[in-house]
């Protein structure tokens, strides 16, 4: 990475020499190529994007030009029937509420997903080259990748940029030949397998609920109600969480999307519920 | 037409003095060696046939593999130096899912047909002191790229070691393509279905085949506007063969 140092000349039109008889094939392969993305053309790249672009909590992102969008809930667990992933949909900037309507869970394939908490432009971008990565794994192998296989491609991925200020926080599900499988990918290249994750400023709302009802045999319908209600209940009490609940339940045969609820309705829904277990 | 060949067929990047890249013409005369590949465009799309020389009965005939997918709407049957065209293939499905990165949308089938022709052309660049080591020779293969466009309808592309591609409805390539080449411009019509593609297909590559045409020594693979690219199963080629 430090041979970049220097060496880069930063021109964002150059990937497709406007003007010129077609596209800059060469620089557009590099994308592909792990530590050959376009950085600033500083002294210390690393630094500059660190005191520049980080993404930070509360306000110690005040002095940055740029401010990420940032503030989620989102959970996805393992559980007989298959994996439930489940996630909120508000995008802030500080006290702004920046989007209502943000698509947090990623098709990455019609057999794996990722989810979207940190750096929303980071999440959406390197899960979009995971995806390209994994149909070049197709091509080449003639059979679908594993879900431990395009976690890890992720985590490397990340592990090639730490540092540089990239800010992503993900879980990747999917079903493949062992079966159905989580992974949590973050960032500073952490990966985790397990059976229940939740990323994100309501993380500790939705674990809370979750921990207390999720069992391996839930299920369809009880899963897909405790993804809900993990999600509801998180969006009540982080003001960074809200909007529109997103449920997609991942099967032998590809992912299925559920729902999508606002979760205003959830809180009716909840209120009642509630009511009549009191009366 | 080798009569005058002297020193100037040694290296790849000097021109005779009658402006010829001897380099070059070996490259293209290695396809005549290979194995005959035939491709056909009709409105409902493409179809792919290669005939595969099985030399051995302890051959695995599956692990010779001479169409390969490209992306999930485009495919490219080839013929002379496999491992050539497995270096050119790869190039091309980095090229296309790159597209897809960055335009979102599937690559047309000209601009894949110029990525691979990019790269066919780069043999002999680079001085010395380049970091990246270069290609000593052109590829010794040429490709039939078809697919579907969602604009263009269905393409067929041919490109050679010169880094020459043109666009055809219909072409065959390796050792069979004079007598191969000729037969599809006697049957072939703008207005096939796609079954009559696979017949005039087969029935050509049956004509110039050495060894009697089954359902092991050739491959075929269509390209539609649904379904995209196939290979088709064995015994689909075999309804195929009993059709002819």
């Amino acid at each position: 990475m430090t041979s970049f140092v220097g060496e880069t000349s930063f021109n964002p039109n150059s990937l497709l020499e406007i003007g010129s008889r077609k596209p800059n094939f060469q620089l557009a392969n590099d994308l592909v190529d792990d530590g050959n993305f376009l950085i600033p053309n500083v002294q210390d790249p690393a630094f500059f994007c660190r005191t520049n672009f980080a993404s930070a909590s509360g306000d110690k992102d005040k002095e940055q030009l740029v401010k990420f969008a940032k503030g989620t809930t989102t959970l996805a667990f393992k559980f007989n029937e298959g994996i439930i992933v489940s996630v909120d949909s508000r995008s802030t900037m500080g006290a702004y509420i920046a989007s209502q309507t943000v698509k947090k869970i990623i098709e990455i394939n019609p057999f794996l997903l990722g989810t979207m908490a940190g750096g929303a432009a980071d999440c959406s971008y390197w899960e979009r080259n995971l995806g390209m990565q994994c149909r070049l794994y197709e091509l080449r192998n003639k059979k679908r990748i594993s879900v431990a296989a395009a976690s890890k491609l992720l985590a490397n991925t990340m592990n090639s940029y730490r540092g540089y200020g990239l800010s992503m926080g993900t879980m990747v599900t999917g079903w493949d030949e062992t079966g159905p499988q989580l992974y949590y990918v973050d960032n500073d290249a952490t990966r985790l397998h397990d059976n229940l994750f939740s990323v994100g400023s309501g993380s500790t709302y939705a674990y809370g609920v979750l921990d207390t009802f999720y069992r391996p045999d839930l299920t369809v319908d009880e899963a897909i109600d405790l993804g809900k209600r993990a999600i509801y209940h998180a969006t009540h009490r982080d003001a960074y969480s809200g909007g529109i609940n997103n449920l997609y339940h991942v099967q032998a045969d590809g992912w299925k999307k559920i729902h999508s609820i606002d979760v205003n309705e959830l809180h009716y829904e909840f209120r009642d519920e509630k009511n009549e277990m009191v009366a | 037409m080798y009569l005058t060949r002297s020193e100037y067929d040694r290296g790849v990047s000097t021109f005779s003095p009658e402006g010829r890249l001897f380099q070059v013409e070996y490259a293209i005369e290695a396809i005549k060696l290979g194995s005959t590949a035939i491709g056909i465009t009709c409105p409902s799309g493409v179809v792919l046939a290669v005939e595969k020389r099985l030399s051995s009965k302890l051959l695995v005939g599956e692990s010779v593999e001479k169409i390969m997918e490209v992306d999930s709407h485009i495919g490219a049957a080839m013929s002379g130096l496999v491992a050539d065209a497995r270096t050119l293939v790869d190039h091309a499905r980095v090229e296309a899912q790159n597209h897809r990165f960055t335009y979102d949308e599937a690559i047309g089938v000209e601009a894949l047909t110029q990525g691979v022709c990019d790269l066919a052309l780069s043999f002999g660049e680079g001085d010395e002191g380049d970091k990246k080591k270069r290609m000593s020779r052109p590829f010794g293969v040429a490709l039939l790229l078809a697919g579907w466009d969602d604009l263009a309808g269905p393409q067929l592309f041919f490109s050679d070691p010169s880094g020459t591609f043109v666009k055809y409805k219909a072409k065959a390539i390796g050792a069979g393509s004079e007598g191969a080449q000729s037969n599809l411009s006697e049957s072939y019509s703008s207005t096939l279905t796609l079954q009559e593609a696979e017949d005039l297909a087969l029935s050509t590559l049956k004509q110039v085949m050495e060894e009697k045409i089954n359902v092991d020594n050739v491959e075929l693979a269509t390209v539609t506007k649904d379904s995209g690219f196939k290979i088709k199963k064995k015994e689909e080629v075999k309804a195929v063969l009993e059709r002819l």
